[in-house]
């Protein structure tokens, strides 16, 4: 296979990855309005929960890590997922319930950062800095794949996943659940004065956004076969962030948009171009810039994103299914206040 | 014993660059209310600037380069004001879009400095001086002259805050901006100066940890931020002198930690110091009412 | 109601009260904002809390609603102790409330911030959405069956797919109110339900309070207007300086020296000169 379609592979592979990542997130902040600073901590331990389950013990591999327990795919994957939930539920008793929406931002990108401090200097738990690789090729062996083919290949299989993760997370965005986490987005307090228990909704949402995330961070580390940490720093939150916001928060389909438009053609195919002689890395510094730039640019002059979230109208379906013909405003009660009063404009409120 | 007198010593040196970079960042959140996530961005471009007037041009002597260092990040961070951070903090009611405002400014401006100055570690050009003993204490020249610095500011801030009339409304905003707004004060010129002033201390902190640390990267300012966030909550977030105290204890804790674990961890200790403040103290040892 | 108390027992709570309070204290950066409220309003009733601006009167609502936690005193639902709850528990009790300012959840539309206020739906459940959709479905059907409903009554019907952000003021009001009302309240404190409104509105919003009556809710409303008062009120409760200056109806406070020099008195003196 000629090299170009491997790059292009690996194009498609990000974006379908960038998504489940961004569904995560969006679910988070898009939908429930937590300000989720630390969402790549939850993506790296997904990664290397996946990738550590999947290895072989760690004796005699030349490196050191937790685990090792040889788990095929995908259940290693769904295994770094719950991974991630489970550190959501920490993250959310320990900070979520106490502290407003700027003091947890706080709390979380410095988690984030003690977070990335930890994996990199204890080598026993995931290798240091030096990161986890030779992780086992998933299905390689069953579908007697090379490493040429298995590039596309597993681009289809990311897709497929992609795919089962939208169907599941439009189930919840379209449910009564999705609806109550809006409802917490646009005014918290509202949504505690008609009954609903604000903290487990959060709670909830932070569990599935984690999931997605350690879902994502581990078809990377299946991918790529190795994961360590300069590819989490804290600032690759803020790329996640930029996909979202790019795309349009609380859309999926905007998701899948922002993707391709900021990870996959902004970050990722500069990434191929060769290096200008005498700056290397230049490339990449100005392209992390022209994100930063990129999400400005969208937040002034268009914050709902390229595809915006919809207006979920009352699906027509329901309204043919009720009883009676109402399709009309019923006729308003009025008290008299003045003799003779009661006088009603037509047609609903207009003032 | 020794090992341990020792630590105390380096904590004061932290303690020095924390509260500088804490009080500056709380001066800004007192009158904005809402937390700048570049901030550690600033300190590293502070340290680049005098960098650049102490190595790479005019080889000015070290702390004067650090004054005009200093006040150029200052400079910079008022313009930043005026054209980025209050146009949206003015279109938009909720924080939170300022705040991922901030931290793509983070993104940009870290990345305008590896494109500049690059991921290799730099040193600034300063005579090397001998340590000297003083108590128990073992600290070089230039660790002095920041703890020297950092007192002085200090006092610097009090004074301003207790008998200016600039302190008296920046203390009037942090209160209730509304209330300033209408009593007479001219906000935007407070904020202007506030910024100004939170710039110029960011970009003295990030130049005195490149002094005293003996290297400078470009993300040494960012690694640094949770601590300074970890002072700022601890000592209660707006709270000015709660910061200075938080910037004491952060600041002694961690480099104490050094005599009981490995030190390096020695900065994860101010998160774990945090959690516990927000656990048990969630508004901060020096609180005030109404920022809650 | 006497005899079958679960919770713990009350203090002050008396029979009939939908709700009350005992000497609820609150002061804000040492300014006391209310400095001892008591009262009990009566089951079944359409009770005003008036005062002159100042008096407390939002505080006291924020209070009993769980959004503000009182520096002392003490306060019930029905017989239930409810001192210091969360807000979300008091809703469960059965209390709603609208605020001064609309806070319409504004990213939603208008149907779905009716749909959003019936408590534990089968559908805000992970398990019931992949596991149980058919009953989540079902429960859905019936709550925008009820929706619809109230969005006729409510004359928004025609504005149920806009989103709420898009609404006037006016529209805004009724939205808060229709949505207390779809959550089934047992009692529904309304914040100056009908200012800043016209007048043909706050026709319209004083017959919506009258029916709820007959529906048997209990209100208790904030209101500066003494006519509307007057109207629809079985009850009323002065707040004056953060305390329970008096309470009976409007015509005997009018008669008491202490409410005509504390309120009524400015009150009726301004309209009559108007």
């Amino acid at each position: 296979m000629s090299a170009f379609w491997y790059y292009v592979f690996t194009l498609v592979f990000v974006m379908f990855d960038y998504f489940i990542l961004a569904m995560g997130l969006n679910i988070q902040y898009g939908e429930t309005g937590i300000l989720n600073f630390a969402y790549i901590g939850f993506v790296a331990l997904g990664a290397y929960v996946t990738g550590a389950s999947s290895l072989p013990p760690s004796a005699g591999t030349g490196q050191q890590y937790i685990m090792g327990w040889g788990i095929p795919f995908p259940f290693n994957l769904l295994l770094g997922g719950l991974a991630a939930s489970l550190l959501a539920v920490f993250v959310a008793v320990v900070a979520l319930r106490r502290l407003r929406t700027d003091y947890l931002a706080v709390v979380l990108i410095s988690f984030s950062l003690v977070f990335y401090d930890i994996t990199n200097n204890y080598v026993p738990l995931f290798n240091g800095a030096d990161g986890l690789y030779n992780v086992p090729e998933p299905l390689a062996s069953v579908f007697k794949l090379t490493t040429n083919s298995f590039v596309p290949f597993f681009a289809v299989v990311a897709g497929l996943i992609a795919l089962i993760m939208w169907w599941a997370m439009s189930r919840i965005t379209n449910s009564p659940l999705g609806r109550t986490f809006r409802a917490i987005r646009d005014d918290d307090g509202v949504a505690a004065a008609l009954g609903k228990g604000v903290f487990r909704y959060q709670l909830t949402s932070m569990l599935i956004g984690a999931f997605y995330a350690g879902v994502g961070g581990g078809l990377l580390v299946q991918f790529g076969g190795s994961f360590n940490t300069s590819s989490w720093l804290p600032a690759e939150t803020f790329v996640v962030f930029a996909v979202i916001i790019v795309g349009g928060v609380g859309n999926n389909v905007g998701l899948l948009v922002g993707s391709l438009l900021v990870e996959t053609l902004l970050i990722h195919l500069p990434a191929f171009l060769p290096d200008i002689p005498g700056h290397p890395g230049l490339i990449q510094y100005i392209d992390t810039m022209v994100v930063g730039v990129l999400l400005w640019v969208m937040l002034w002059f268009r914050p709902q994103g390229v595809v915006p979230e919809r207006v979920r109208k009352t699906p027509l379906s329901l309204l043919q299914g009720l009883k009676s013909d109402r399709t009309a405003n019923a006729e308003v009660p009025a008290m008299s206040l003045v003799d003779g009063a009661g006088v009603v404009e037509e047609g609903g409120v207009r003032d | 014993m020794t090992l341990f007198w020792l630590s105390v010593g380096f904590g004061f040196v932290t303690a020095s660059v924390l509260a500088i970079s804490a009080v500056g960042l709380s001066l800004q959140f007192g009158i904005t209310n809402y937390i700048n996530f570049a901030y550690g961005d600033y300190m590293a471009l502070g340290a680049y600037f005098t960098y650049v007037l102490n190595v790479e041009f005019f080889h000015l002597e070290i702390w004067i380069a650090t004054l005009f260092g200093s006040l150029l990040m200052g400079v910079l961070a008022v313009f930043v004001n005026r054209f980025l951070l209050s146009p949206f903090a003015r279109r938009f009611n909720k924080t939170f879009y300022v705040m991922i405002v901030t931290f793509g400014l983070s993104l940009v401006i870290l990345n305008v400095v590896y494109s500049i100055w690059g991921p290799n570690v730099r040193a600034y050009s300063m005579p090397i001086e001998r340590v000297v003993h003083i108590g128990p204490f073992l600290l070089t020249k230039y660790q002095l002259i920041t703890m020297v610095i950092a007192v002085a500011l200090m006092l610097g801030i009090h004074l301003m805050l207790k008998g200016t009339r600039i302190g008296k409304s920046m203390r009037a905003i942090s209160d209730n901006t509304t209330l300033a707004m209408t009593s007479g004060i001219d906000t935007k010129r407070i904020t202007t100066i506030t910024w100004f002033l939170s710039g110029s201390m960011a970009g003295l902190a990030g130049t005195v940890l490149g002094i005293t640390e003996g290297n400078l990267t470009p993300a040494a300012g960012e690694l640094f931020l949770f601590v300074i966030f970890a002072a700022v909550i601890v000592g209660g977030v707006g709270s000015i002198y709660g910061a200075m105290a938080g910037a004491l204890l952060i600041g002694l804790a961690t480099e104490v930690s050094v005599v009981f674990i490995s030190a390096a961890y020695k900065l994860d200790v101010a998160f774990v110091i945090l959690i516990f403040a927000l656990l048990f103290r969630p508004s901060g040892l020096f609180a005030r009412p109404g920022k809650d | 109601m006497t005899s079958g108390q679960i919770e713990t027992p009350t203090t002050g709570g008396s029979e009939g009260a939908a709700l009350s309070c005992q000497e609820l204290k609150k002061s804000f950066l040492g300014v006391a904002a209310v400095t001892g409220a008591t009262f009990d309003v009566p089951k079944g009733m359409i009770t005003a809390l008036i005062g002159p601006n100042g008096a407390g009167k939002t505080t006291v609502v924020n209070i009993l609603s769980g959004m503000m936690k009182s520096d002392s005193g003490s306060m019930q639902v029905g017989t239930v102790d409810v001192t210091n709850w969360e807000s979300h528990k008091i809703a469960r009790l059965g209390l709603m409330r609208t605020f001064q300012l609309s806070r319409e959840l504004g990213g939603l539309t208008v149907l779905e911030n009716l749909l959003v206020a019936p408590k534990h739906q089968a559908g805000e459940s992970l398990f019931n959405i992949f596991l149980r959709p058919g009953l989540a479905k079902r429960e859905e059907l019936a709550n925008t069956e009820r929706a619809i409903e109230i969005l006729r009554t409510y004359g928004l019907f025609d504005l149920r797919d806009n989103r709420a952000s898009e609404l006037s003021g006016g529209q805004k009001k009724l939205l808060e109110i229709a949505r207390a009302v779809m959550a089934q309240p047992k009692v529904l404190l309304l914040d100056e339900p009908m200012a800043g409104v016209n007048p043909a509105l706050i026709e319209r919003i004083g017959g919506y309070i009258l029916d709820l009556k007959k529906q048997g809710v209990t209100v208790l409303m904030v209101e500066h207007n003494l006519n509307v008062v007057e109207k629809i009120c079985d009850h009323v409760i002065v707040l004056a300086e953060g305390r329970t200056l008096a309470t009976g109806r409007l015509s005997e406070l009018r008669a008491n020296p202490e409410v005509v020099q504390a309120y009524l008195g400015e009150v009726i003196n301004a309209s009559t000169t108007r």
